[in-house]
């Protein structure tokens, strides 16, 4: 990568400190006569709701009013608006929100949920994948043929399915026929939960012409606003949404999440502002979880080791709601293979209702929980076929500008560097190599490798926007709609103006507070798209402004356009660096010695809309579903104690393909995705009972990891393979770096005690059920060891 | 039980008092009885009354009372611990460290640093939760509490204090007012294991393990605390009296982890499986005595 001045430097964020406490988060938004509302849930996962009585519950003193299903009665979403605001007639997961209760304090609506009464009709829960789509199971939404779906949702109603999708490349039979080898798995993944430190809150007001204005915990400000509009029938002109800092979302606050409800609340009770607030455990059964996920897997490679089919059936527990998880089961679909050309596949996806919590989008969206599956597949291949497993994704991996993706497009000639990422990551873990030998002999150590793709699932016209605007003292205020809830994109996109203005980066502000009524629009800030999108709009709008700049020079100094530059903050004639102009100096426009003013304000806008992603052909998935792919692989090596049955990762290595703006920024995001991905290989877990009921919503039996599980040694590389169309050439990484680490983890265990674990998490039970089952006599060498030996 | 789920984020209402004397306090509960809860550190009690568990009618905060932040040691009594000394105190005592490396270890792996500078020993102890990871430390030193009421003191050894999960043989009128930890064996070695799921956890399984004059049958001390293997804390009397024979070290090893696991019943639940506690009980055990003693 070229040398620049801000671009490619660690520099630290210049947004609002949250150390000092400067930073503003929608829990602290209070506004004057706020209500406060509580949500009550069922006690059963699916069942009749035949009377609810709220009358103990309005007598409380300071209860305002109380709500209940049928008081709103519509369903709201983004792909399949298959949501009761409250549940009506029937409940369709435990704790689901059968009543809302307003209160001018939270502590009296607390002392009146308990008082409402709902009387149930039992009906038998579907629990499991397969229990959702046998033939005699119970239907969870009965009336699916009503809702409103976006166009590329193929559900099935009068069945559990939610989305159906299919993929065909080539033809998988023939592919099959060729193959020397062919490996099978089964893989599974539970539902998780984001664990987002910032559990959700939302104030809304409602103003006397009907204007809806409110401040939740998000990730998309026009997201958030769009579907509010959609789902009460408003016009987007008439709903502001505000966002602040948000503490952490990780796909779970995209799209909108409860916003409706206080807005709701509020529009009934003449406008006063309502505030919805939840607790740990509360955020646990109101807000969406991560789907959980079946892979059934065949994959063929001849005995040269390429790879020629794959067959796949892919299956995701959406839980109650699949509004957004029917988007994730096209994603997986789209994208069902590691980053390999293979000339046949077939695969369906296929998303599921099952009454468990709802399912939204997660980090990664899906391709975590595919590259688990294929990425053991593929270490199944090679050690079915004697190849080294570092050769084997050689041989196979995708070769920009011949390769053809599963959709059946060529790839791009400037999309990255996968092989190059394969065999730097292979050589920092010593893949193949000798490795340390534990001194204590129920210790087993080794490496294992996980290679993945992945860009952004959006709608082929998903647009962003900038404004850039100068200020009397030549500073920079950059107005653009992507949400602020961690990464930092802001802190890059101002290195960007710094670079491109040639100012200080300390002049410069993108501020992380923002209002739909006065930011640039962008779709949503998910799918690792940010600083790609904004990125690119901005640069624009920078232009733009430069333009506007060289403009004013070209009327002082009486030249052409074209004879003007702008660097170091100033317009100035080429060639003669006397005859220049400030930025500060025309902010306000220019003013000439005879007091004549020209141009005004200096502002500069700039509009992005990705020019090669298409529709996808429904029979097949064919077209070009994305504007970018990274690149990137993922190695550790792992210790595993048979004596605690536990697994730890000693060291985690990635290597990204990508540019980066920001490295300092880039490692935290390599770090944080490292610490995340290893968390929900070895802990994470959504529990729930034989009748439905999560076991537990809390994180005292949640478990996430903490600083000291944190592996010893984290090592990152990026190998500044860029794309032309991309911001400097950075591709984004934000979900990338929590991709690769349940296969690597999984390779490395079965490099270390040659056990085979499909399922997640790989708890201590887990491990030692497999070694009971495939390897029964490492557990009579430890009894040896401890109990025999002399 | 409603017919609803709800999650508190305020307490319900209550009366809280803080006594100043020992004398007041027990007056308190002299009248009160359970309708008050003792607040110490208050880390199982506000989360009991979030959640609904408890509900007391008035809480009595213990850390007004002088009495209670007492932490002597003495040649004949050992090591005395007031009702109100924190975990966090405790880890940070050299005599804690030095003298009683099995508590000193359980309590540097109970929940995190600042969760320790508010909870205290009896707060642990008199939850009486089967996963209380200072209690096997406390049995295998032999630990006894002064309980108090306006009836008078009492000295109960831990080992007969519980009586089942979060139950004690404590009266309704009776607090803890001292940990009484004896003068630990002459030469003792031991540790805590605690195994968990990630590096702050409840114990899935916890064994103290006390050793000491390890090569002199008749005065060999071994002795073993226990976790969440069963619905009290466990203290193994068989396996100290085990040791005492005189027999080849590889044989009482194997007898006394038969022993164990016909003492230990452990649970499936959310943190863990039967089957694992049981993996966790045989082989932790027999590790910590081949380590020790082989
Ligand atoms: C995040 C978290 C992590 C935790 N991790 C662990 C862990 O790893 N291991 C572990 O063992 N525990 C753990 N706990 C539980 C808890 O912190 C400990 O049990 C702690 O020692 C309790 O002490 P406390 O002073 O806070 O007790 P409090 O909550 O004040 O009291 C606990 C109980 O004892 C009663 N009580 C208090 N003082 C007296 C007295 N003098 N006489 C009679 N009764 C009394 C109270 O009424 C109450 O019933 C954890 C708790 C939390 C919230």
């Amino acid at each position: 990568m070229r040398s620049y001045k801000y671009v490619g430097k660690p520099i630290p964020r210049q947004d609002v400190s949250k150390v000092f406490g400067d930073a503003i988060y929608a829990y602290d938004v209070k506004l004057p006569g706020m209500l406060y509302a509580k949500l009550v849930g069922s006690r059963y996962a699916h069942a009749r709701i035949k009377g609810i009585d709220l009358s103990g519950a309005l007598r409380v003193p300071g209860v305002v009013r109380v709500f209940a299903g049928d008081d709103f009665p519509f369903k709201v979403g983004l792909y399949a608006a298959d949501r009761d605001v409250l549940a009506r007639g029937k409940t369709l997961y435990y704790g689901q929100p059968v009543a809302g209760i307003v209160a001018e304090t939270l502590q009296a609506a607390e002392e009146a949920a308990e008082l409402i009464e709902v009387d149930y009709e039992p009906l038998k829960p579907v629990l499991t994948i397969e229990e959702a789509l046998s033939p005699d199971a119970p239907i969870i939404h009965e009336e699916m043929s009503k809702y409103r779906h976006a166009s590329f949702v193929y559900p099935k109603p009068g069945t559990n399915i939610a989305n159906y999708l299919k993929l065909r490349k080539g033809d998988v039979s023939e592919g099959f026929r060729k193959a020397d080898v062919v490996v099978e798995g089964v893989y599974r993944e539970p539902l998780i939960s984001h664990a987002y430190l910032e559990n959700w809150v939302g104030t809304a007001r409602v103003f006397h012409d009907g204007t809806v204005e409110i401040w939740s915990s998000h990730q998309s400000p026009f997201a958030v606003r769009h579907l509010l509009a959609a789902s009460l029938g408003l016009p987007e002109g008439k709903v502001i949404v505000h966002h602040t800092f948000t503490g952490g979302g990780f796909g779970g606050k995209a799209g909108l999440l409860l916003e409706h409800i206080p807005v709701l609340f509020s529009m009934r009770l003449g406008g006063r502002p309502v505030r919805l607030e939840l607790n740990r455990e509360e955020n646990f059964f109101f807000m969406a979880q991560r789907a959980g996920y079946l892979f059934r897997m065949r994959t063929g490679a001849t005995k040269e080791g390429k790879l020629v089919a794959h067959y796949g059936e892919y299956y995701l527990d959406a839980g109650a709601y699949a509004d957004y998880t029917v988007n994730i089961g096209r994603s997986v679909g789209f994208v069902p293979t590691g980053p390999y050309e293979i000339p046949n596949i077939h695969v369906d996806s296929v998303t599921v209702y099952t009454n468990k919590v709802p399912t939204t989008a997660f980090r990664g969206f899906g391709m975590q929980e595919m590259h688990f599956a294929f990425e053991q597949q593929m270490d199944k291949l090679a050690q079915e076929l004697g190849i080294d497993a570092l050769e084997l994704r050689l041989r196979n991996a995708i070769v920009p500008g011949k390769s053809y993706l599963p959709t059946q497009v060529r790839v791009r000639e400037d999309a990255g560097d996968p092989a190059g990422t394969m065999k730097r990551a292979a050589e920092l873990i010593r893949l193949g190599k000798e490795i340390k030998k534990p001194k204590e002999p129920w210790k087993f150590r080794g490496v294992g490798m996980a290679s993945f793709w992945k860009g952004p699932v959006q709608p082929s016209n998903a647009a962003s926007s900038a404004i850039v605007k100068v200020n009397e003292d030549g500073s920079i205020d950059v107005l653009v709609g992507t949400g602020e809830m961690g990464q930092g994109t802001i802190n890059a996109l101002a290195q960007i103006v710094a670079e491109e203005l040639g100012i200080p980066v300390e002049k410069v502000r993108v501020s992380p507070a923002r209002s739909t009524d006065s930011v640039a629009y962008t779709w949503q800030t998910v799918g690792s798209r940010g600083l790609f999108s904004e990125g690119q709009a901005l640069l624009r709008a920078i232009d733009d402004l430069k333009n506007q700049a060289k403009e004013i020079a070209s009327l002082v100094f009486r030249v052409f356009r074209d004879e003007v530059e702008v660097s170091e903050g100033k317009a100035c004639v080429k060639g003669k660096p006397w005859e220049c102009i400030t930025l500060a100096e025309m902010a306000l426009g220019y003013t000439l010695p005879n007091g004549r003013a020209i141009h005004g304000p200096l502002i500069g806008r700039g509009s992005h809309v990705p020019s090669q992603t298409t529709y996808l052909d429904p029979e097949t998935g064919k077209g070009e579903p994305k504007p970018f792919m990274t690149f990137g692989t993922g190695a550790v090596e792992v210790e595993v104690d048979l004596l605690t049955m536990r697994v730890k990762v000693l060291k985690a290595v990635t290597v990204l393909d990508t540019p980066v703006i920001n490295p300092g920024l880039a490692l935290g995001q390599v770090y944080g995705g490292a610490v995340m991905g290893i968390s929900i290989t070895l802990n994470e877990e959504l529990k729930v009972d034989p009748e439905g009921r999560l076991l537990n919503p809390n994180f005292t039996d949640y478990k996430v990891a903490r600083a000291e599980d944190i592996p010893d040694e984290m090592v990152a590389e990026f190998l500044g393979v860029g794309q032309k169309n991309a911001p400097y050439g950075a591709k984004g990484i934000g979900e990338l770096t929590m991709i690769p680490w349940p296969a690597a983890i999984a390779n490395a265990i079965h490099n270390a005690i040659g056990v085979r674990i499909n399922e997640l998490p790989i708890t201590p039970d887990k491990l030692l059920q497999a070694v009971m089952r495939q390897r029964p006599e490492l557990l009579e060498a430890l009894e040896k060891e401890l109990l025999e030996a002399s | 039980m409603a017919s609803v789920l709800h999650f508190r984020t305020t307490l319900p209402n209550f009366t809280y008092r803080r006594p100043s004397s020992l004398n007041e306090l027990l007056q308190l509960k002299a009248e009160l009885g359970g309708e008050a809860s003792l607040l110490a550190g208050g880390t199982d009690l506000l989360v009991d009354m979030r959640s609904g568990i408890r509900r007391p009618k008035v809480v009595v905060d213990v850390k007004g009372i002088n009495e209670l932040h007492l932490l002597e040691h003495t040649r004949d009594r050992g090591l005395v611990v007031g009702a109100s000394v924190t975990l966090g105190e405790l880890g940070r005592n050299e005599l804690v460290r030095f003298k009683y490396p099995v508590l000193y270890g359980a309590i540097r792996k109970l929940a995190d640093p600042s969760l320790r500078e508010r909870a205290t020993l009896a707060g642990n102890i008199a939850n009486a939760s089967p996963a209380a990871d200072s209690v096997p430390p406390l049995l295998v030193y032999g630990a006894k509490l002064e309980l108090a009421s306006l009836r008078g003191r009492r000295q109960v050894p831990l080992r007969e204090f519980f009586t089942g999960v979060k139950k004690t043989v404590m009266r309704e009128d009776e607090v803890i007012t001292k940990i009484i930890i004896p003068e630990p064996p002459e030469g003792s070695e031991g540790e805590y294991f605690k195994a968990v799921r990630t590096s702050e956890d409840l114990a899935v399984v916890g064994i103290a393990a006390l050793f000491a004059n390890k090569t002199e049958p008749r005065e060999r001390i071994v002795r073993l605390g226990f976790a969440s293997v069963a619905p009290t804390p466990l203290y193994m009397d068989s396996v100290e009296e085990l040791f005492r024979r005189d027999a080849p070290i590889n044989e009482l090893i194997k007898e006394a982890i038969k022993l164990v696991l016909k003492e230990v019943n452990p649970i499936t639940d959310v943190r863990a499986t039967k089957e694992y506690r049981l993996h966790l009980v045989k082989y932790v055990t027999a590790y910590l005595l081949r380590k020790y003693l082989g």
